[in-house]
């Protein structure tokens, strides 16, 4: 029979290559292990830069650092590679706090059994605090929010719309609301829930503003919602004239604010987040020493005439 | 004489305004083979599905046992002894021949109060009444898709006359197959007619009919072209009725 | 013409199959070879990661019960002949539906709960239903509903509190006497125990220093196992699981032999939506909170794990067995490349090969039972 013959050499071809392609993979390098654990899904590209920054401090220190992500965003599926990852005996976890009912307990559990845990990205220094973790390295989202609205309020905007990719996370829409409590408006009306699908964004986007053609501003919450919206902006003849405004950076996001279709990127500087927590642990594992505070990475305004750098790392460093 | 088991008088059935049936009339006794012929499209399926409860005849008279009777539902026809069985839809290939054979009458056995399907005697009487048929199988967990479409006929045939069918109305059952195969079905409902029970036989193949039949209808766009006894007609005039029926008049006489 | 072949004689063409055969062809083999293969390739590269410590062991049990209680559902439904694409949307519903009717509206959790239930089961039965009626490919009406499910939880969190995650749930859930039945741990007693003598890891520092890492079986273990007993002595031994059988082997013949296929069909649906309803009760349970985005694929998931165990997805064919193995493997390579330190990325193209490898042994098993060419 023609399929058992298949179903043989397939099974035979799987067994040879299987060990093979484990060799490259398993090997350990000698200094200490770190686990980070992010909640983006894999469509995600902005965690490239954190990718790169563990790469980076891995290879600066001489440690293995491992990236953790639930493939398809779920948040519950997150808890169990935090889980999993505990289970693994690292020497210290590095995980965001996306969503604190779901995460703590398995973050306080890791605590719990003599593995240092530092948050980074999503989270708050008070949650940080209690799951009993060394510190947190991010951008305070409401805060860096607040600022951007204030900016935006100097500049005369009075109404604005919030592209948000990730409506399910509670953290990041703090940025939305800072901003709308800044401008001294409600945001209830102003939030989009764009999906994550480019095609879909932009079409939400281009919708949203033929609806409400005296939107003033719009504030992205990330390369995956503002590469669609400058798209959909440049479709619409609106690119340069509406205030546009975006957390994070990324190739598209330097080019357009290159092109006076971006007010302002607000670099809450990924890089760092990843980077500092490994070198942290590293010396907290090595010389036990310890930063006595939390560390903000951002929000570092980033405009045209400061583009030189951020555009040369764009994507990769920053 | 002998009251038939079912009566079919004048049943016309209409769709809309389409005639299916205009007027057929058959009965069948007990331990006879009544054959239906009739070319594709000549109302054969319509008239068995009146018979066995799927439709429902626009006008007519059905009698069941002496009884006058009407069927709303396959189940209520199942139920009084008139069991079908269509060519293609006979059995489920995928699972095995006693799980079909038992399919909607599973026996069953209460353990600790919950009633389980009782595979035990399921499987005991699969494998004699398939023995009874001249069916060797190799267990009674084979699955129906290993038989043969003869044997899958034959299983059909066994599984109706266990669950007490008076009447068999057998859809096609040769059609589909091969000489030897052919043979066994033809067997199979010799058997079955011994037993006392009444056969419809539905074909469009005269030489599967004159094998067995006791009674021949031919049906033609609707219409019955009368019943012949055996002996009374030969091979060649049954074709010819089912071809067109120009030789109406001949056989009205009966 | 022989009318005479009425003794049984043995049909010569027809091979005797030895006993070791017959075990062979069975529709768990390709789940019982993946299980070996991906324990023993595991056991190889992963032995001394942790994956074989308790803490290991149950981490990737829990993973492997979550997709067993939606992968039950799935494998009767798929069995009688039906898909439900609608069963992440469902999770996410449900658990928002729990968390909105218990912190938000304040009712008594168990009420919640239950009410949850209710629902979930007749959304199930109208997915049976709009089937059974419309005679749609059951793949299309419930892909519809997968997407109104799914808005309805957003639409709902976002009406009712503005947020899409609705936490809280474990406070209200105190002292409630349902809550335990889906998030509680059993044999904790034993547990302690057993740290008490030393045997397993405790807490090395916090609240918990003293305290076993791993408490109890979690409930959700004990679902998934009562699920599988159940849905194996339903399918197997009773007179409805062969109805399931029939209705998704052939719907008609068995409408023709009195079995009645809507009645199983619509039931089926509703079973997949109560096994759904399990998942994320025990989820939001655990967690203390509900997410509107909770479930996503989760529904493609575990009909990957019926496959791998051996189900057809034209229905009529499979094992709840078979499925829960599928299940097993799902859960175990999923958390286990970790273990073996091979990027997360490559969980996707080692799923593929696993599923493209059961399907092709399923196949060929399923030829040489039913004689197929």
């Amino acid at each position: 029979m023609k399929l058992s013959k298949l179903f043989k050499s397939t099974a035979l071809a799987l067994t040879m290559a299987v060990p093979f392609a484990m060799v490259t993979t398993t090997a350990h390098a000698d200094g200490e292990r770190y686990v980070l654990v992010s909640h983006a899904p894999d469509s995600d590209s902005w965690w490239n830069t954190v990718k790169n920054g563990i790469k980076l401090a891995g290879k600066q220190m001489d440690v293995k650092v491992e990236y953790r992500n639930p493939p398809t965003g779920d948040l519950a599926d997150m808890a169990r590679i935090i889980e999993q990852a505990t289970a693994s005996k690292p020497d210290g976890i590095i995980t965001t706090l996306a969503d604190f009912d779901v995460l703590s307990g398995p973050i306080r559990s890791a605590v719990d059994q003599g593995i240092n845990v530092i948050i980074m990205n999503s989270g708050t220094p008070e949650q940080t605090r209690e799951v009993g973790a060394l510190m947190f390295v991010g951008q305070p989202e409401y805060d860096a929010g607040f600022a951007a609205g204030q900016r935006a309020k100097g500049d005369g905007v009075k109404s604005f719309v919030c592209v948000n990719h990730v409506i399910s996370n509670t953290v990041v829409a703090e940025r939305c609301r800072g901003f709308a409590d800044a401008l001294g408006i409600d945001l209830g009306k102003s939030m989009l829930d764009s999906g994550e699908d480019p095609g879909e964004i932009k079409n939400r986007v281009l919708a949203y503003l033929a609806a409400n053609p005296k939107t003033d501003a719009i504030l992205t919450l990330g390369p995956t919602s503002a590469d669609p919206t400058i798209a959909a902006l440049k479709e619409n003849g609106m690119a340069g004239d509406i205030y546009f405004g975006t957390f994070d950076l990324g190739t598209e996001i330097v080019k357009a604010i290159k092109e006076d279709i971006i007010k302002w990127g607000i670099d809450q500087q990924p890089f760092l987040q990843a980077y500092l927590p490994v070198v942290i642990l590293t010396n907290y594992d090595r010389y036990g020493v310890l930063p006595g505070n939390n560390i903000n990475s951002g929000p570092g305004f980033v405009t045209k005439e400061a583009l030189g750098l951020v555009e040369k790392y764009a994507g990769e460093f920053r | 004489m002998e009251t038939p088991i079912i009566e079919m008088k004048n049943i016309q059935k209409h769709f809309g305004s389409v005639i299916a049936l205009s007027g057929v009339s058959l009965s069948v006794y007990p331990g006879e083979c009544h054959c239906l012929l009739g070319d594709n499209g000549a109302g054969k399926s319509t008239f068995i599905k009146t018979m066995s409860g799927v439709h429902q005849a626009t006008s007519g008279e059905i009698f069941f046992e002496g009884k006058p009777m009407s069927f709303s539902r396959p189940r209520e026809a199942i139920t009084a002894g008139i069991a079908t069985v269509y060519q293609d839809l006979a059995m489920i290939p995928l699972m095995s021949v006693t799980r079909n054979f038992f399919m909607g009458n599973e026996p069953t056995k209460k353990v600790a109060g919950i009633s389980f399907f009782d595979h035990k005697k399921a499987a005991d009487i699969t494998m004699a009444e398939m023995k009874e048929m001249g069916i060797n199988l190799r267990s009674p967990d084979q699955a129906v898709g290993t038989l043969s479409g003869g044997e899958r006929q034959t299983v059909a045939i066994a599984r109706a006359v266990h669950f007490g069918a008076k009447v068999l109305i057998l859809d096609e059952p040769t059609s589909a197959l091969g000489v030897r195969q052919t043979a066994n079905v033809l067997a199979t409902i010799e058997k079955v007619r011994k037993q006392g029970i009444g056969v419809v036989f539905i074909t469009h193949n005269v030489n599967h009919a004159m094998v067995v039949g006791d009674r021949f209808t031919v049906l033609n766009r609707g219409k019955t072209l009368g019943t012949a006894k055996r002996g009374e007609i030969e091979a060649d005039e049954l074709q010819n009725l089912m071809a067109g029926g120009q030789e109406l008049a001949k056989l009205e006489i009966r | 013409m022989s009318q005479t072949q009425t003794a049984a004689t043995p049909d010569e063409r027809v091979k005797t199959r030895s006993s070791f055969h017959q075990l062979l062809i069975r529709p768990e083999l390709g789940g019982i070879c993946g299980v070996i293969i991906v324990f023993a390739f595991f056991m190889l590269t992963a032995m001394d990661s942790g994956m074989f410590s308790l803490s290991g062991v149950m981490n990737w049990s829990v993973v492997s019960s979550q997709f067993i209680i939606i992968a039950v559902g799935a494998c009767l439904l798929m069995i009688a002949g039906e898909f439900d694409l609608s069963v992440g949307s469902m999770i996410g519903f449900a658990g928002m539906s729990i968390a909105l009717l218990s912190v938000t509206f304040g009712l008594p959790v168990w009420s919640a709960i239950i009410l949850t239930f209710i629902l979930c089961m007749l959304i199930g039965g109208l997915n049976g239903w709009l089937v059974i009626k419309t005679g749609l490919p059951s793949f299309i009406v419930t892909l519809a509903l997968l997407f109104i499910l799914r808005g309805l939880t957003i639409f709902g969190a976002i009406t009712a509190t503005n947020k899409t995650i609705v936490g809280g749930v474990r406070d209200v859930a105190q002292g409630d006497w349902l809550a335990p039945i889906f998030g509680g741990k059993v044999f904790t007693g034993a547990f302690q125990w057993m740290a008490d003598q030393g045997w397993i890891d405790t807490f090395s520092r916090g609240v918990k220093k003293g305290q076993p890492i791993v408490e109890g079986i979690p409930m959700l273990m004990v679902w998934a196992l009562g699920l599988v007993i159940f849905g194996h002595y339903l399918l197997t031994k009773t007179k409805f699981g062969n109805w399931i059988f029939a209705a998704g082997g052939d719907a008609q013949a068995a409408r023709y032999v009195g079995v009645p296929v809507n009645r199983v069909k619509i039931a089926m649906f509703m079973f997949t939506a109560f096994c759904a309803c399990v998942f994320a009760t025990a989820q939001v349970m655990e967690f203390g909170s509900a997410g509107a985005d909770r479930g996503v694929l989760k529904e493609f998931e575990a009909i990957i794990s019926v496959v791998i165990g051996g189900a057809l997805l034209t229905g009529g064919y499979g094992s709840v067995i078979g499925a829960a193995l599928g299940a097993i493997i799902f859960g175990v390579v999923q958390q286990g490349l970790f273990f073996a330190g091979v990027e997360s990325s490559l969980f996707r193209v080692f799923l593929g090969v696993i599923l493209l490898l059961a399907v092709i042994l399923n196949t060929y098993i399923r030829r040489k039972i039913t004689g197929e060419k």
